[in-house]
């Protein structure tokens, strides 16, 4: 396996008693775009600030490029950040801001003009150069911060929630702008988020986190559909959770509420009578017995809401609820509460949660 | 809405009587060294002393020199616990204020006997120490404006993360105070400035104490000794505060703009 690009090497971090960083460890290849998800509090920007070299380690190392910068400053890394304040200087324009770090290295001007003017027209900004910060829209600031960043050609890109400041439909043009330059340049990139919608959307791998360690790292598509833990489960798209108790262990029995599903190959270290957390995505289950559906289980329908195009349906089973969406057919009134209903899905879409 | 604005304007005017009455008075007595006519002969007479140019001068050096020590000794001060040391700010604001609280003639007591010709640090034995030291001292009487606008003029800004974006990108710590702290907090260095002028221009006690041929002690020497001279000084020098405002003012113009000064 080729050497990773970027090494953090079970890295701690705490404040006196507070540990906020826990034996993190993640190697991250050439060129790959790697998100840091989680709830706030959950490490993610600490372990961002660590790399970027604004907070030192308590333990472990970082290495880029085979390089320890673990005890270098930050203006030694020749790292790339974009903040989630845009930090863009109040004092100089936008080229002079682009040109700032090229300035500090020392750049011809020529040099540094014609650097400038790339970096503006990568971001689709070339009429900007002249104009001061406070002269410009949140999201055009941002494509800023980014030119800025990249400009002196770092070897590694951090972005700190540089969206999270930003209105929905500018966050959602700006990511793919991100990403798109991100593939262009083939920059190894972090990027700190509590979106899941921007992390699945954009990354090559995504890290989980929660209290301070990585719970899952894996692409988007396994992020989703296998879910290593609970937290992840739970925390990465909607969920159904429901409990169930192990009555066959060898066969793969699953006892919900007082009906029966078979999780074959799932259930790897329970017992019978072990109880369980189980998970459906709402995407994974009908409503009616639907062909090539192995599973299903009867309820009472609790809730009905009508969202226009979709209509969200919640079945009680016993103390369990699964929510779930159905297309609006205008051919078919929409089910009534307090109707029986069966929901079915397929026993290779329920997860076992652990 | 009309009565509102009625007291507004009886307000602005018993203000404005209060300031320029008493303005207008000294203004009309320093005219009136000619017997019968208004003249300019008590101006014309202070202009013309030799030691009203000497000790302006001497002054205006002063003030200077006390503003380019205010800013290296108050602005790398400031930003650094403002960055880093946030729990020290209390005491240091104390310390601050301590020239407010503190007589000058105490300090410069102080100063006489600790840098004295026969102490281990002699600023007094010379000119140019006793010049020095007078220059110290006139920075620590300016201390509590200069570090307040400088700490008010910080506290617009994002020192943390405009530090931050600095150094990821190569800055050292001098160009982050020069290029990107400094230039953004310049508005309120300014008005440190403006301040430490007016304070340095009029200041007596130490000047006289520390022998210093200084304006203060010359405004004092006038006062005491002539009649209508020192209406024709006292608006002389309410003359060159008002030129320090509006030169600030231009100056601001020419300051780099910034998203706190839009215009």
């Amino acid at each position: 396996m080729a050497e990773p690009f970027l090494s953090i090497q079970h890295v701690r971090k705490s404040y006196g008693s507070n540990t906020v960083v826990q034996d993190f460890s993640l190697d991250v290849e050439p060129g790959e775009f790697v998100s840091f998800l989680g709830p706030s509090g959950c490490g993610k920007t600490t372990v961002l600030r660590m790399v970027a070299g604004f907070e030192e380690p308590s333990a472990g190392r970082i290495f880029v490029a085979g390089k320890d910068i673990t005890r270098l400053k930050p203006n030694q890394r020749n790292v790339g950040m974009v903040f989630q304040a845009y930090a863009l200087f109040p004092n100089l324009t936008v080229a002079q801001n682009i040109a700032f770090g090229l300035k500090v290295a020392g750049m011809p001007k020529a040099d540094a003009d014609r650097r400038v003017a790339e970096m503006l027209e990568m971001i689709k900004l070339p009429q900007m150069a002249d104009r001061y910060p406070y002269q410009l829209s949140g999201g055009q600031q941002q494509r800023i911060a980014l030119a800025r960043a990249i400009a002196p050609k770092p070897k590694l890109l951090l972005l700190d929630e540089p969206l999270s400041a930003l209105d929905a439909k500018v966050r959602v043009s700006l990511r793919e702008e991100i990403r798109s330059i991100q593939k262009k340049l083939g920059i190894t990139t972090i990027f700190v988020t509590h979106d899941q919608e921007e992390a699945l959307s954009i990354s090559d791998r995504i890290a989980v986190m929660y209290g301070g360690k990585a719970e899952q790292v894996a692409t988007p598509f396994e992020i989703y559909n296998r879910p290593a833990t609970k937290f992840v489960a739970n925390f990465v798209g909607t969920l159904n959770v429901l409990e169930g108790k192990v009555t066959d262990a060898a066969s793969g029995k699953v006892q919900v509420n007082t009906q029966e599903v078979e999780l074959k190959g799932k259930l790897n270290g329970s017992k019978s009578g072990d109880t369980l957390a189980l998970a459906l995505r709402p995407e994974a289950i009908s409503l009616g017995r639907q062909p090539g559906r192995d599973s299903s289980l009867s309820g009472e329908i609790s809730e009905v809401h009508f969202l226009g195009s979709v209509i969200r349906v919640r079945v009680g089973i016993g103390n369990n609820t699964v929510s779930l969406d159905t297309f609006n057919n205008s051919a078919t009134p929409p089910p009534a509460v307090g109707e029986k209903a069966e929901i079915s899905f397929s026993s290779g879409d329920m997860l076992v949660l652990h | 809405m009309k009565s509102g604005k009625f007291w507004a304007w009886v307000v602005f005017i018993v203000g404005a009587a209060y300031f320029f009455i008493p303005l207008m008075a000294t203004v009309e007595f320093s005219l009136r060294m000619r017997r019968g006519v208004h003249s300019f002969d008590a101006y014309q007479i202070v202009l013309g002393d030799a030691r009203f140019q000497s000790t302006f001068l001497y002054s205006v050096i002063a003030a200077v020199f006390t503003i380019v020590l205010g800013i290296l000794v108050v602005v790398p001060a400031a930003y650094w616990i403002r960055l880093r040391l946030p729990q020290l700010r209390p005491i240091v604001e104390f310390i601050t204020l301590l020239p407010l609280v503190i007589p000058a003639i105490v300090i410069v007591f102080g100063y006489i006997r600790m840098y004295g010709s026969n102490s281990p640090l002699p600023f007094l034995a010379s000119n140019m120490g006793a010049n020095a030291l007078l220059v110290i001292g006139y920075a620590t009487l300016a201390l509590p404006y200069m570090y307040r606008a400088v700490d008010t003029g910080l506290r617009t800004i994002d020192v943390r993360t405009l530090t931050e974006a600095a150094q990821i990108l190569g800055a050292g710590w001098s160009t982050i105070i020069t290029r990107v702290i400094l230039p953004n907090v310049l508005i309120a260095v300014l008005s440190g400035a403006f301040l430490t002028f007016a304070i340095v221009i009029g200041e007596f006690t130490m000047a006289s104490l520390l022998n210093r041929p200084a304006f203060g002690p010359y405004l004092q020497n006038i006062g005491a000794n002539r009649a209508y001279e020192p209406a024709a000084l006292a608006i002389i020098a309410f003359a060159i505060t008002w030129g320090c405002m509006s030169l600030i003012q231009i100056l601001s113009r020419f300051a780099p703009k910034s998203a706190n000064r839009p215009n």
